[in-house]
């Protein structure tokens, strides 16, 4: 292995001096591991994706697309789906790839020690056909299986046996901590953690290169003064993210430019249903009035979220009605309205439920999650103001802010989620459901949101086949926690990127930076 | 004196002690590490076996003296973000402050001290009144000011320097350096100003005061009356009674360097301890924050120690 890319870091070293298209970008976290089991977070899977391959993997447009597998098709009535892998792949180290790596990768993957165990919930085996044809058995016909592995990425088993890294050592970590051996595109040639990363091209790869990068390193700035500087003075060609306030100075600038879209995730904000009384308030030991759902739609109709896209975000973001963005699957297209802005109506509606001189209850926020969150929280403090209900802001970094929640140690909070999977169902699951450890639902529902109705659909729509049908069901949700009010969702966050001019690149929503389809003139 | 100094080590021990303590003590107010290690889809199983797992379902207390059982022993425990044992991380990152620390050093002590003795000598003209004037600007101002003006200033706008990172370094075994390398070399000149610049002006101010009094001694008047020039006057007499106090001072000083490089190298995103500890900072590293606290105050506490023998060798009155 390691002679191996020492030739080829010789021989790529000869390549550059002929015509050097070294490719250099920074983003705020290092993936603090390279193997692609061992920690389930977008840093460390959005990297690897350009160096290891899933059986399928997303395109430009977020759409599943063959990789490993060429084709795979549901077996009988939804028992599993059966993959037919891709012949003639070898590995970075030059192992040929075949059906024992995915049934290892599996067995990896879904390790009591990998982070990605929950990806395999619905798995009760996999099964090797032959060389190239592997069944994955589902517990339950499970549609949107293929869409869920787009980043379970394989493993050579040979490799991984010969270095002892057959289970991911997440507390200690192992050699496939520091070392990789993908089929992907790139081959790291050089890494140091929390320093640099150095990629070439991988010469065996598979598919048609669109790139014509030779080598690429990426260096984690986590000040972002010194990343928006480091841009403009050209010492790297990409960053990811560009402060929202300097977007505008990168763009006008000669030589660089801003690329702008929408991530995955949702920003929302939480209640905490299940208390009977308000933790932060001043009438003590009176009913939690954000148990009454006018109460909860009072706060959805106080909150000017074109204010905030405009002023907070400068128009980067896009306002959300629900707890997915339109680019997601499973999306209900005929409920897309958000509560109209309706200060009026939300005093009314808090009259009714007995409030009409308001209440004053503690609102907690992360101050270095999402894009400008505390600014957000302030903005929402002021809006709810407006309509008589006083927030106490409680804005801490994330480091405690998720123990805070986790304790039950808030009235209103500030989440965003951007679903794994894609597809709708992922927040049902993690943010609607009722919590249940023991099913793994509703980890991520702080506020105890709970609704029978829900409950009884997912299992449902986790299990139906019909696209149509399963539709049908995932609306009738939506059309559930919008008029419960569960959450209000407030706008899809922006994502912005600052490259160099001559760069040219694909942005996805799940934020992910894909090497493969950059271009440098 | 053997007695003086065992108590003196004695007690470096215990603020030794004492500062892993706080910083145990404060450790649980920094946050939890779990959530930057576990994704997305924990369950709160997964947060209470990882928990218990790395100890911190126990009191501080007790989390504390298995750091200094493990740490006595020459571990100083596994990274939670990188998964690889703290020393050789510290190892990795030691050389690029010890470098930075050093320019800085040399910097500060050889301007401050030519400013401070032009400054001293011209006490009223335009250049030692302007030198006066900017250097109460490079001690008000922050460091990460200036730090973002160096680098707009000299890296983007004028490309002569690049605007973060070391440049190219060369290993020399378990050290890398980057004094071998043109771009290695360059790299150090807007940090090591940076991180110099509050020093450089102290030892500055330092030099002209001594020099102001030195200069109005009898024996700076006998020698110009001797007809000595004015140049062996002000270097050989002068300048040099003034240097005892300013080794003194650079001599504590240098333990600063080492420990405030990290807000230095954040702005210009140095590859060095006080980054990694930043880094720490965030990700909620207990391992790695606590190696580094104590790596520090190892230092200072060295220093000191050294500082107060330095005293016995030096004052026979404390041979008591």
């Amino acid at each position: 292995m390691l002679k191996y890319i020492a030739v080829s870091a010789v021989s790529l070293a000869c390549a550059t001096a002929s015509y050097a298209e070294t490719f250099r970008w920074a983003g705020t976290t290092d993936p603090q591991t390279m193997d692609p089991h061992a920690v389930n977070s977008a840093p460390v899977l959005g990297f690897l994706n350009n160096v290891y391959e899933g059986l399928v993997r997303r395109g430009k447009d977020m759409s599943i697309e063959p990789a490993l597998a060429v084709s795979w098709q549901p077996i009988g009535e939804g028992e599993g789906w059966r993959f037919n892998l891709r012949q003639g792949v070898t590995f970075h180290d030059g192992a040929t790839f075949d059906a024992q790596d995915v049934l290892f990768s599996y067995q990896r993957a879904s390790n009591e020690a990998s982070d990605t165990r929950s990806w395999f919930a619905p798995v009760s085996d996999v099964k090797v056909v032959d060389d190239y044809t592997v069944d994955i058995l589902t517990s339950a016909p499970n549609p949107i299986f293929p869409d869920s592995i787009a980043n379970w990425m394989i493993m050579d088993s040979g490799w991984a046996e010969a270095n002892n890294a057959a289970l991911p050592d997440k507390e200690s970590g192992n050699y496939a901590t520091l070392n990789a051996n993908g089929t992907g595109a790139f081959v790291i040639s050089d890494r140091q953690p929390g320093l640099t990363t150095t990629l070439v091209p991988f010469d065996g790869w598979w598919d048609t290169a669109e790139h014509n990068i030779t080598e690429a390193t990426f260096t984690p700035i986590d000040n972002p003064a010194t990343a928006v500087a480091a841009l403009l003075s050209g010492d790297v060609d990409m960053i990811n993210p560009v402060p929202i306030q300097d977007a505008d100075r990168v763009d006008s600038r000669d030589g660089t430019r801003v690329v702008r879209g929408i991530e995955a995730r949702v920003i929302m904000l939480g209640f905490g249903h299940e208390a009977d009384t308000l933790k932060y308030t001043a009438m003590e030991g009176e009913k939690n009035p954000f148990q009454d759902v006018r109460v909860r739609e009072a706060v959805a109709k106080a909150i000017n979220v074109d204010a905030i896209l405009k002023t907070i975000m400068r128009g980067s973001a896009e306002a959300s009605s629900q707890l997915v963005s339109p680019a997601m699957r499973g999306y209900s297209a005929g409920l897309s309205d958000r509560p109209a802005y309706d200060p009026a109506g939300a005093k009314a509606l808090l009259a009714e439920a007995g409030y009409a001189d308001g209440f004053s209850f503690g609102l907690k926020c992360p101050n270095n999650r999402y894009l400008n969150d505390e600014a957000v929280c302030q903005a929402v403090t002021g809006m709810l103001a407006q309509v008589g209900i006083k927030a106490e802001l409680d804005a801490m970094p994330v480091q405690n802010y998720w123990p805070e929640l986790r304790e039950d140690n808030f009235d209103m909070y500030l989440l965003g989620w951007s679903p794994g999977t894609f597809d709708h169902e992922h927040p049902v699951r993690f943010l609607v459901s009722t919590p249940n450890s023991e099913k793994k639902l509703g980890s991520w529902n702080f506020g105890g949101f709970s609704n029978a109705r829900v409950d009884e659909l997912l299992p449902l729509v986790q299990s139906e086949i019909d696209d149509g049908k399963r539709q049908a069901m995932i609306d009738e949700i939506v059309g559930i926690y919008q008029s419960e009010h569960a959450y209000v969702p407030m706008y899809v966050q922006p994502l912005v990127w600052g490259t160099r001019d001559n760069v040219n690149l694909t942005q996805r929503p799940d934020n992910f930076f894909i090497l493969r389809w950059v271009t440098m003139n | 004196m053997l007695s003086y100094i065992i108590r003196r080590v004695f007690q470096a021990l215990l603020v030794l002690l004492i500062v892993g303590l706080v910083a145990f003590a404060m450790f649980n107010f920094i946050g939890d590490p779990i959530d930057n290690m576990l994704g997305q889809e924990r369950t709160e199983e997964d947060i209470a076996r990882l928990k218990a797992q790395l100890g911190l379902d126990q009191p501080f207390v007790v989390q504390y003296f298995k750091f200094i059982l493990s740490a006595l022993q020459g571990n100083l425990g596994v990274s939670y973000e990188q998964g690889r044992p703290v020393a050789d991380i510290l190892v990795e990152r030691a050389p690029a402050t010890l470098e930075l620390a050093a320019v800085s050093g040399v910097f500060a002590l050889t301007l401050g001290i030519i400013l401070g003795v032009i400054t001293a000598i011209r006490r009223d003209g335009f250049l030692a009144n302007s030198i006066m004037i900017l250097s109460l600007i490079g001690v008000s101002l922050p460091t990460f000011l200036i730090g973002i003006l160096l680098i707009y200033l000299f890296a983007v706008e004028l490309s002569w320097f690049s605007s973060f990172g070391r440049g190219e370094t060369v290993a020399l075994g378990n050290w890398t350096t980057g004094f071998l390398t043109a771009s290695g070399l360059k790299a150090l000149v807007l940090p090591s100003i940076t991180l110099g610049l509050y020093q450089m002006t102290l030892i500055m101010r330092l030099v002209r005061s001594e020099m102001l009094v030195v200069l109005r001694e009898d024996y700076i008047r006998f020698a110009r009356a001797r007809g000595l020039s004015e140049r062996a006057v002000t270097f050989r007499h002068a300048l040099k009674n003034t240097m005892v106090p300013v080794i003194t001072v650079t001599g504590l000083q240098l333990g600063s360097l080492i420990a405030f490089a990290i807000i230095t190298e954040s702005v210009f995103q140095w590859p060095g301890m006080g980054l990694l500890f930043l880094n720490a900072i965030q990700f909620v590293d207990i391992p790695v924050m606590a190696a580094y606290l104590m790596l520090i105050s190892v230092m200072f506490v060295g220093i000191n120690l050294i500082v107060d023998l330095l005293y016995v060798a030096v004052d026979p009155r404390l041979r008591v």
